[in-house]
């Protein structure tokens, strides 16, 4: 039956190809549309490298404190984290950093920009960096003081060039020498709490981080043991946030939140309004609107082309085809129009998404498509198909079958 | 005549009524795009009103938020000093945070005259800075260093808000703000307009003011005037002896030409992304409405054959589908304008209403050119129609 509907399908494709290009051409730009927003919201999102205990971490890259008059809010302080969140008896382990700053080195006066970022010990155990060479720098190395650093394979290519190892070599960072004990995969840039070119340990820091000010330039993740006890991390988090005492009398309530990835992710740091609701509608009236365009004028095609058909739909039901039926086999037609317009758009996907990562438009971001943009694709094809392939088929099923065949 | 082909376009209205909506969407689509496109093109028009070229800008950290105000003082003259040694280095100038293009804002709020403007970009500056930017002062003067010490606050304002405080009236030497007498501040000079965050924004308001002793541990930033020609070799020069002379400080050196160049990344990569789904949007709804169009007019052949049979000319046949086609674009231009003026009603986004009906206008005539375009080749044909072939037919 389906083998035959397959045919039917075809049959008519090719019978007004002019209509059949204009569907498969909304379709699959359409597609392709959504599906590099996909690719996009999937490695940003969904690409746990090198987060990759990303379920149960919780994020922390904010404090704000507010009064009556005055409202204060930010990154927090080293001795914030260290202090008060170090003190929580449930996670595991907490990872601390400072937000990427940008400074110049320079080899043989060829400049390099580059991104540093100072870290503690714990933060590579919450993290995964895949260690192309070396190992991270220890907890005792920090306590010392040592210079030493992590580097990305990049920073590795443009600061020593294609050479073999470079562990326990000099790279020259703010005029500092910091001896290289590890080189890890890129990080991309969107992951803004874990990007950096170099890493270095907290305590050769050039800011003082022993201020005991609750705000600053770091940002906190919390290891929890299993994925049961994020909710009581984030209770046990929420009750130390409601004990700390004000550190002016300007203000009257702090707000921190250890927040899972996504919603750590788009918090804009304001407690009036979460960034998750603002980001999504924006994201969503957008998809409606490309979706809607489309849909619109496939369902305006389709009709079209059913009423051309009126003559084999009345002979069907002359013989007694129900109109169930008959609306069953148009939506399998329409369905397997909207796989075809899929395919192309894939094809089309893939070579934008070529190009993107030719031109290398944001640090280290390389997209690709994956199990999970292919799902959404084939997801968003269906819905595609059913929501343009319903309301003819309807229309279709109610035509009266004499003024059908009279017609012709 | 016309209101015959609403009672034509009425008799197939579930027809109509998914061509409409079609209509209607594209219409808010392209409104919204103009919009944006118009904004970005009035911004690109205005005169940049500074200089980029070989001024670079350096960055540091502040480490020293611990020392005495007069002891920072003293210390940012050493480093000014050491930098001016170097024979490239043409003029300093401490910068806040908010210097040409560094996508960072900073905005008072300031009430004169019963007016209140809610978004005063503020820079802190010194008195080279003018120069190494080359702002154009219109009036008064730019600081120097007798601007030290003052009763009322001396500031620098920009054309815009020099008209919208003070009109076409006198301005130099006047007091602005509305609180105590000791807050108002004393205007010393006007500048030209500005486009401080890149070519595609708007100047907006401005207040330039001069760094304090009380917020010079706040300043993380110097802006270089260079000697033209100034390569990698002496930024490296340039680096040691910044290092040197801020030890306990990260410093980083960037040229504002890149700056500028991804600030307009900024403005310009949503721009052309927008522009090539809308466009595909409109080719996708352009090749639909043709189709159906075509499509109706084969189906009408009956209709039209009569018409043809009584006397109309091939002329006013397809005139009559063009004019078929005109009306319910009509309708959807209707509907939608309804929505879209709401926008410079609301004064939605703070944009000003010129935008909004700049943008409405030419949405209004794209639909219309688009419907014309899509229409007439259908109706060419219908004209060419045989009435002894189409009434055979039937």
């Amino acid at each position: 039956m389906l083998l035959n509907y397959f045919k039917i399908a075809l049959a008519v494709l090719k019978r007004r190809k002019f209509f059949t290009f204009i569907s498969l051409f909304g379709i699959s730009f359409t597609l392709t549309i959504l599906l590099v927003m996909t690719a996009f919201i999937a490695k940003i999102i969904g690409d746990n490298y090198p987060d990759k205990k990303r379920s149960r971490s919780l994020y922390i890259n904010n404090i704000e404190e507010r009064g009556k008059e005055s409202m204060q809010s930010g990154l927090l302080s080293f001795y914030f984290l260290d202090h008060y969140v170090r003190s929580l008896k449930t996670p595991v382990k907490v990872a601390i950093s400072s937000g990427f700053n940008g400074t110049n080195t320079y080899v043989n006066n060829k400049k390099i920009a580059l991104n540093y970022k100072y870290t503690n010990a714990d933060f590579w155990e919450v993290l995964d960096h895949e260690f192309l060479e070396g190992k991270p720098f220890t907890a005792q190395q920090i306590a010392n003081g040592e210079l030493v650093t992590v580097i990305s394979e990049d920073i590795k290519k443009s600061y020593f060039g294609n050479i073999g190892s470079v562990v326990g070599k000099y790279i020259e960072a703010d005029n500092v020498q910091y001896r290289v004990c590890g080189v890890v995969k890129n990080v991309p840039i969107t992951l803004y709490m874990i990007y950096s070119d170099i890493y270095l340990p907290y305590t050769v820091s050039k800011i003082d981080y022993k201020g005991t000010g609750y705000q600053g330039n770091y940002t906190g993740i919390l290891l929890a043991k299993s994925k049961a006890d994020i909710p009581a991390i984030q209770k046990e988090y929420d009750a130390m946030i409601a004990k700390l005492p004000m550190q002016s009398k300007k203000f009257t309530k702090i707000y921190s939140h250890a927040d899972t990835f996504i919603r750590g992710y788009v918090r804009t740091g304001n407690e009036e309004n979460s960034g998750v609701t603002i980001a999504l509608l924006a994201l969503g009236i957008f998809v409606l609107i490309i979706l809607a365009l489309p849909t619109l004028n496939l369902v305006n095609i389709n009709i079209t082309r059913i009423m051309e058909r009126s003559s084999e739909i009345g002979v069907r039901k002359a013989f007694g085809a129900s109109s169930s039926i008959l609306v069953y086999q148009f939506i399998v037609e329409n369905l397997i129009l909207t796989i075809i317009g899929g395919l192309i758009g894939l094809v089309m996907t893939a070579i934008i998404i070529y190009f993107i990562n030719q031109a290398d438009l944001i640090a280290y971001l390389k997209l690709s498509i994956n199990y999970k943009v292919l799902g959404i694709g084939l997801l968003t094809c269906l819905v595609f198909g059913l929501l343009s392939g319903v309301y003819p088929a309807w229309r279709m099923s109610r035509l009266n079958v004499v003024n059908a065949l009279k017609a012709q | 005549m016309v209101k015959h082909l609403f009672t034509l376009i009425w008799n197939k209205k579930k027809q109509n009524a998914l061509l409409l909506a079609e209509m209607l969407i594209s219409f808010l689509v392209l409104f919204a795009v103009f919009s944006l496109l118009v904004y970005f093109f009035r911004n690109y028009k205005k005169p940049m009103g500074l200089d980029y070229d070989d001024v670079w800008v350096i960055t540091y950290s502040q480490t020293n938020t611990n020392t005495s105000s007069d002891s920072l003082v003293q210390f940012y003259q050493t480093v000014k000093q050491n930098l001016l040694s170097l024979p490239q280095v043409k003029s300093v100038s401490l910068s806040s945070a908010n210097f040409p293009f560094s996508n960072s804002h900073m905005q008072n709020g300031i009430i004169h005259n019963n007016k209140n403007i809610g978004s005063i970009n503020t820079f802190d500056t010194e008195d080279s800075y003018a120069s190494i930017l080359n702002l154009k002062l219109v009036e008064g003067r730019w600081f120097n260093a007798a601007d030290i010490t003052y009763k009322n606050r001396p500031v620098v304002i920009n054309e815009s808000l020099r008209a919208e405080f003070f009109g076409t009236g006198k301005a130099v030497g006047e007091l602005m703000g509305d609180g105590k007498e000791e807050d108002k501040r004393k205007i010393i000079g006007v500048v030209k307009d500005a486009k401080m965050q890149g070519e595609y924004t708007n100047p907006g308001y401005a207040m330039y003011q001069r760094v304090d002793t009380g917020g010079i541990k706040w300043i993380g930033h110097m802006l270089l005037k260079v000697a033209p020609g100034a390569d990698a070799a002496f930024e490296a020069k340039l680096y040691k002896n910044l290092a040197n002379s801020m030890k306990s400080a990260n410093v980083e050196i960037d040229r504002l030409g890149n700056k500028l160049k991804s600030a307009n990344n900024f403005a310009l990569v949503p721009m052309i992304v927008l522009s090539i789904i809308c466009t595909f949007l409109i080719v996708n709804v352009a090749l639909g409405l043709f189709g159906v169009l075509w499509y109706n007019i084969n189906k009408r052949r009956g209709e039209i054959g009569l018409r043809r049979a009584v006397g109309a000319s091939g002329q006013s046949i397809s005139v009559q589908l063009v004019t078929e086609s005109i009306l319910l674009a009509s309708l959807a231009v209707i509907i939608g304008s309804f929505f879209a003026i709401q926008f410079p009603l609301l004064n939605v986004f703070d944009l000003p209403a010129g935008i909004y009906l700049t943008a409405l206008l030419l949405a209004i005539i794209f639909v219309y050119v688009l419907v014309l375009v899509c229409s007439l080749y259908p109706g060419r044909q219908a004209a060419a129609i045989y009435p002894a072939a189409a009434l055979h037919e039937e």
